[in-house]
Order: C-alpha cells, then structure tokens, then sequence
C-alpha cells in the first residue's frame, strides 16, 4: 500500500511505513511535547525528501514564529516559501473552513499553485471556540478534514491536550473518532526526570505498532527511539516498574509472594 | 515657504514610485502597520475583528483604514459567506511595490522621510 512518509527516525516504522494517503492524522499532547514540531518536521521531510509540496495553516500563530522555530532545526522555511514549496498560511478557525467550502477558495488556489500533498494544521484546538456543543463541534470538524480531504490533501492535524501529565479528561476523545490516525504524545515521569512518550492509538486501515516509545526532540528534529521496558502504566504520566506492580498485585502487606 | 523646501528636499531622492505610494496610498501609520502586517502575512486571509486583534489595534479603526487599502488597490475584501474578509492582493505589480517599501523601510533615513510625509499629510 502507498505511504506517505513522515520522514521522521522510527515514526514510519511505528506506522507501518508512513501515513496514509489523503488521510486525516491528529497528533495530540500537551503543550510542548512537540505536536508543531513533529508537524513542521512532515512538512519539511515532505518538501525536501519527498517532492511533497506543503501548507502550514496556522491560527493565531504568526508565520515569524514558524520560521523561527523551524530555523532551530536547520530548517529553511522561508527558501521553501521562495521556490514554491510551502505556504505558510495564517487565519481564523471560521474563515479558513468557510474557504474551504466554496469553490475557487483561496487555500485551494494555493493548493494548486505549489502543488501541495501535505498540510499542517496547527491547532485543531481552535475550533473549539465556534461553539459549545460537542456535536456541532464534530459536525465542523468533520467539514473541514473532508474539505482537506478533497483537496487530496494528507494533513497533520495538532492539538492540544488539558493534562500535562497523565491522561487527558473526557470529551477529548470525540474529534479522534473522525481522524484517520491518531498519535499522542505524553510527558511521562520516571525517577524524578520528566521524558516523552508517543503512541500510536489509531491507524486506520493498517497496522502499526502497538508499544510506547520514548521519542526525543534532537537539534535535528523528533526521533522515536526504543519502547519504555520494564516499566506498566507509562499513559498515566506515572509508570511504576513491572515488579512494583506485580508486588502491589499480587503481595499482601507482611506476607512474601508465593514462589 | 520653508517648510515646502525641506518637503521637496525630502521627497526629492525618494524613488518616484515609493514616493506615489507613500502619498496615496500608505498615508496614515495605521496603513503602514497593515502594509507591514500583509507583508509578513501574504497568504493572510482573514476578518477586520481577527486582523485587528493579531495587530494589536481597535477593530474601528482597522476596518476603515482596510477599506482605503482596498480603495487603493494594495488589498482585496471579499465575502465568504457571511464573511467579509481581507487579503493582500495578488496583483505581482502590487506586491512588487509593497516588498519595494518594506525593504525600503529599512533604512533609517527612508524611514524618518516616510514618517515626515505622513505626518504632514495628516496635518
């Protein structure tokens, strides 16, 4: 099956060899675990690997900052932007979906113009503020990633999580129902240093791997590196060793376990 | 009389198209804050409320002088649904003139020259 490589150190691995085409791809997690990062690095994987033109559609986020942080990885948005490789695209929620919808768009237009095959949104948070009601929240979110779709475009969609540590709350879940993949990132405390985790919930249509992986975010970009070992309940922020599980389980207080 | 001399000596070594520019169509230093917005932003396409709060200015005020841009040729409104937005234009002539005087900005002397203009065009 065709992939769409992300270009990033073990994540294609982890998906089964890249994403796939024209797919909706939300990565989740909570401020600074590295979603715009990991966003900006498809992007840039896409253009300069992959001859895959890109869109960063950004809202509230100024483009400076794009090319700022992008620049601390060596990564030259603003030459991609010269030679019609990228477009970095800031607007509201209301208005880059109402563009979408109709015909001649000017994200379509810019679509077309660079020949663009990935997108970053950056954050589907966003659209949180359009409305209060979780069902017409899903119906919009649901619009626009087919409008994205239509465009034959393969999108990472962010978005941030209310936990820093731990499991998110309820009611986060429902936008994960209408993407095609889902990936999440968590910082996650073990022997009183905090690192980062990233699993790969969904992927539909493929396999992929089911196991947690510490990733690091290197001067060059994201790397997913080994799966946490030895170590149960990493997704609660908190993981405990294997053994200390299996003692607080299966041991009474006093009493030794049976061999 | 003096104050025309020292106009004329200022504008004098002004490139003439920057010079028209700066007169007719950047004429206030709300314009050259949207020219510079637009600028930064060219794939920008977005409402007077949202435009407004990413410049940091009164919607009010934002609204009237975007329309003057649009009046001059430097952006473009439209409607998208029940939208109104605004976006740099896309003529290639424009935005020639506009990457021109932004580049121009910066150099001081240019720039104490434009500020100088504006001001007495508000006077």
């Amino acid at each position: 099956m065709e992939r769409v490589k992300t270009g990033i150190k073990g994540l294609d691995e982890m998906l089964n060899g890249g994403l796939l085409p024209e797919t909706a791809n939300l990565v989740e997690g909570a401020p600074g675990t590295g979603k715009s990062t990991l966003g900006m690095q498809f992007i840039y994987n896409g253009t300069t690997q992959f001859n895959e033109p890109g869109l960063i559609m950004t809202f509230e986020e100024f483009p400076q900052q794009y090319y700022h942080d992008a620049e601390a990885f060596g990564w030259n948005f603003r030459k991609l932007e010269q030679a019609d490789k990228l477009r970095v695209i800031m607007t509201s929620p209301e208005v880059g979906k109402a563009d979408l919808e109709r015909v001649g768009g000017r994200i379509e237009a810019l679509t077309r113009e660079i020949g663009a095959k990935r997108i970053l949104v950056d954050s589907l948070s966003h659209f949180e503020r359009l409305t209060d009601d979780p069902a017409e929240l899903r119906s919009i979110l649901f619009s626009f990633i087919n409008s994205l779709k239509r465009e034959g475009l393969t999108s990472v969609l962010t978005r941030e999580s209310q936990t820093f540590i731990g499991e998110s709350e309820g009611g986060e879940e429902d936008a994960a129902f209408i993407v095609d993949s889902y990936i999440m990132l968590r910082y996650v405390e073990i022997e009183s240093a905090i690192r980062k985790a990233l699993l790969v919930l969904k992927l539909r249509g493929s396999d992929h791997a089911k196991d947690i992986r510490q990733f690091e975010i290197t001067p060059t970009g994201i790397e997913v590196r080994s799966k946490f070992e030895g170590r149960e309940g990493i997704m609660s922020g908190s993981p405990r060793r294997m053994a200390d599980s299996f003692i607080e389980a299966f041991v009474t207080p006093g009493k030794k376990p049976k061999p | 009389m003096a104050s025309n001399d020292l106009a004329a000596r200022l504008m004098g070594d002004m490139a003439p198209q920057l010079l028209e520019f700066l007169k007719n169509k950047v004429n206030t230093f709300v314009k050259w804050d949207l020219v510079r917005f637009f600028h930064e932003n060219p794939n920008t396409t977005d409402t007077a409320e949202n435009i407004a709060r990413y410049a940091g200015r009164d919607v009010a005020t934002i609204e009237v002088e975007m329309d003057e841009l649009v009046g001059a040729g430097v952006l473009s409104r439209q409607r998208i649904g029940d939208l109104t937005v605004y976006s740099l234009i896309e003529d290639p002539i424009m935005r020639t003139l506009v990457d021109q005087f932004i580049l121009a900005c910066d150099d001081r002397q240019f720039r104490v020259k434009a500020i100088y203009h504006i001001i007495r065009g508000m006077r």
